[in-house]
């Protein structure tokens, strides 16, 4: 009985387009495919003002001459590495705080009680609205910029922690207790065993909420930077630039989220 | 059923016929949206007054306060206004990108409104003491282009002065905290700079004096003024009178200046001082937009501008100077005056 499930689901198409149409990764590249030729073709027939919407080749040549001649005297790989160094320390940051608070805020109901007001409180706050703050305790610098990205990402990370640490079933920790298990071989092989795939799910949710609040870190007397590029740009009208800039950060988001997957596999094999 | 169906439809039909019928007829828009500077010039002596819903009765206007240039070009961009103003970069970056948009008038130009202020302690006595130093101003403003400008005729080597790109109010925090030496910005901040321990290096006026005036002209959307040219007429009619009221009238004025930007009346008197308004048959001469036939030097400011932000490579190339002639279009005031 049981082999005829994966049968009815994989059974033969009867013709290879068939076949292609059920491929997950197929349907992906068409959509995106399709996404960009309405694009081209937009931009061909002029419909759309290239003021607003410039062409895909115009914004790839942009890219191109940022990479080799740079924007405001830095190369695209320098605004991305200072981007990406920003974001990865943030990011960082939030792992090394967020993951311990989560973990002791999952295992006592009375440290999660008093540290629940605060990340509720300041979760939805604008970031805009944070960084102003920010910028008057911690100045103009690296200081207000991290701890922005770094506010940004915490509380997805904690919220998903304290979630998969209460959520770890009693009978597991009993069960390695009895069998004489210490507070380190418990936390190694049942707690984090267990909460691993959902801290990870946190941790990339967390990512991107850095990513989202990049360019509003980058706005304040920032002078290399994607979001710092891509904010100068458009107060000069330059929409090559700004477009090109989304996609830059687009496409790195994607891959540093496909990088946290694919560690995640190797650190935790379980989860497959 | 049907029948209900088809009553409400034409019903429905009969309504927005009569809702379209008599805008068509009167041939005037139902609103006149007017974006305005975060500055002082008398644009606010208008509003104050309520000129141009007296001059333009039936008409609802409605004003929206723009922080600065960008901001600007973004509405207009966005066709969000009909009615704007701009400074000299943000015009120049206007017409090279082929904005729809008509300068019209003189809104102001300006003086020490605009100034570098320098940290007392730290002992700047020239531009080529600023090499080391770290300096703020709103990049892609009239104060940035004057920055830059100034720098490169003292021959400063930019490499060696830290440049951070802060809006007005954020100058006003960076400074308040010690981040920053000198910024060249604007009032109502300016003159809390120079009471927290700083001093006044270069105003505006003193570049003016340099052959570097930079100024604010209003613009209208051109698909207005082609639309509606009488109204762009009335309105600059309501704009000349504000300035002959600013002229006459100092006190009332500031009194004016002071409640419509919720500043104290010694600063709106001050920043009044420090703002030139220039008369509406002035505009028409050579030194401001000058006529159709012959356009003014506000032509040559715009070329200068251009020029400036194509070596900061934040413009692609310069246009032909008929370019931006093209873009000044007294023949407006010209008709209100006669």
């Amino acid at each position: 009985m049981r082999a005829a499930v994966p049968e009815t689901i994989g059974s033969r198409p009867t013709s290879w387009a068939l076949r292609l149409r059920a491929t997950p990764g197929v349907i992906s590249v068409a959509s995106s495919a399709l996404l960009l030729l309405a694009w081209f073709a937009l931009a061909w027939t002029e419909l759309a003002n290239p003021l607003f919407l410039p062409g895909p080749v115009q914004v790839a040549a942009k890219l191109y001459e940022i990479a080799v001649e740079g924007y405001q005297g830095a190369t695209l790989a320098e605004h991305l590495a200072t981007s990406l160094g920003r974001i990865l320390a943030g990011f960082g940051l939030a792992c090394a705080v967020g993951i311990p608070l989560g973990v002791m805020m999952g295992l006592s109901r009375n440290v999660q009680a008093a540290l629940n007001p605060m990340i509720e409180f300041y979760r939805p706050l604008p970031p805009l609205g944070l960084y102003t703050v920010l910028v008057m305790w911690l100045g103009i610098g690296e200081a207000s910029k991290l701890a922005l990205l770094f506010l940004a990402g915490l509380p997805g990370i904690i919220i998903s922690t304290t979630q998969a640490v209460s959520s770890i079933d009693l009978i597991y920790t009993r069960a390695a207790r009895s069998l004489g298990a210490g507070q380190r071989a418990l936390f190694w092989h049942v707690f984090l065993p267990a909460a691993g795939p959902t801290i990870l799910t946190g941790m990339r949710i967390s990512l991107g909420f850095t990513y989202t609040v990049l360019v509003a870190a980058e706005i304040v007397a920032a002078s290399a930077g994607i979001g710092w590029m891509i904010w100068d740009a458009a107060k000069f009208l330059l929409s090559d630039v700004v477009i090109g800039g989304l996609f830059v950060l687009g496409l790195t988001g994607v891959a540093l989220d496909f990088l946290m997957r694919v560690l995640g596999r190797l650190l935790m094999p379980w989860t497959r | 059923m049907i029948g209900r169906w088809t009553g409400l439809a034409l019903g429905c039909a009969a309504l927005l016929a009569a809702g379209i019928g008599p805008a068509e007829a009167q041939e005037k828009p139902k609103k006149i949206t007017i974006g305005f500077l975060n500055l002082v010039n008398a644009q606010l002596i208008t509003k104050g007054l309520g000129l141009h819903e007296k001059a333009m009765p039936g008409i609802e206007i409605e004003w929206i306060k723009i922080g600065g240039g960008g901001d600007m070009l973004r509405a207009i961009a966005g066709n969000q206004v009909d009615f704007g103003g701009i400074g000299n970069p943000p015009s120049a970056i206007g017409v090279t990108r082929g904005l729809p948009i008509k300068g019209i008038f003189v809104l102001n130009m300006l003086g020490y409104v605009e100034a570098m202020a320098v940290r007392t302690s730290k002992n700047i006595k020239a531009m080529k003491d600023l090499e080391g130093k770290t300096v703020a101003a709103p990049f892609g403003s009239t104060t940035h282009y004057l920055l830059m400008t100034a720098m490169r005729d003292a021959g400063v080597d930019a490499s060696k002065v830290k440049m951070l790109d802060l809006n007005p109010n954020d100058i006003a925090l960076a400074w308040a905290r010690g981040d920053i030496d000198a910024a060249w910005y604007w009032e109502p901040n300016l003159d809390k700079a120079v009471k927290d321990g700083g001093e006044i290096l270069i105003h505006s006026g003193t570049m003016a004096e340099r052959g570097y005036p930079t100024w604010d002209i209003g613009v209208v959307m051109t698909s207005f003024a082609e639309k509606h040219p009488g109204l762009v007429e009335t309105f600059l009619k309501s704009e000349c009178q504000a300035v002959d009221f600013w002229v006459k009238n100092p006190e009332t004025s500031a009194e004016l200046i002071a409640k419509e930007l919720s500043l104290p009346l010694e600063d709106a008197t001050r920043m009044m001082k420090g703002t030139e308004m220039v008369p509406c048959d002035k505009q028409l001469t050579d030194a401001y937009l000058g006529t159709p036939e012959k356009k003014g030097q506000f032509t040559d400011t715009l070329v200068k501008t251009a020029t400036f932000l194509v070596e900061q490579k934040r413009l692609p190339k310069v246009l032909p100077k008929a370019d931006f002639e093209a873009f000044l279009a007294p023949e407006y005031l010209q008709k209100v005056l006669k």
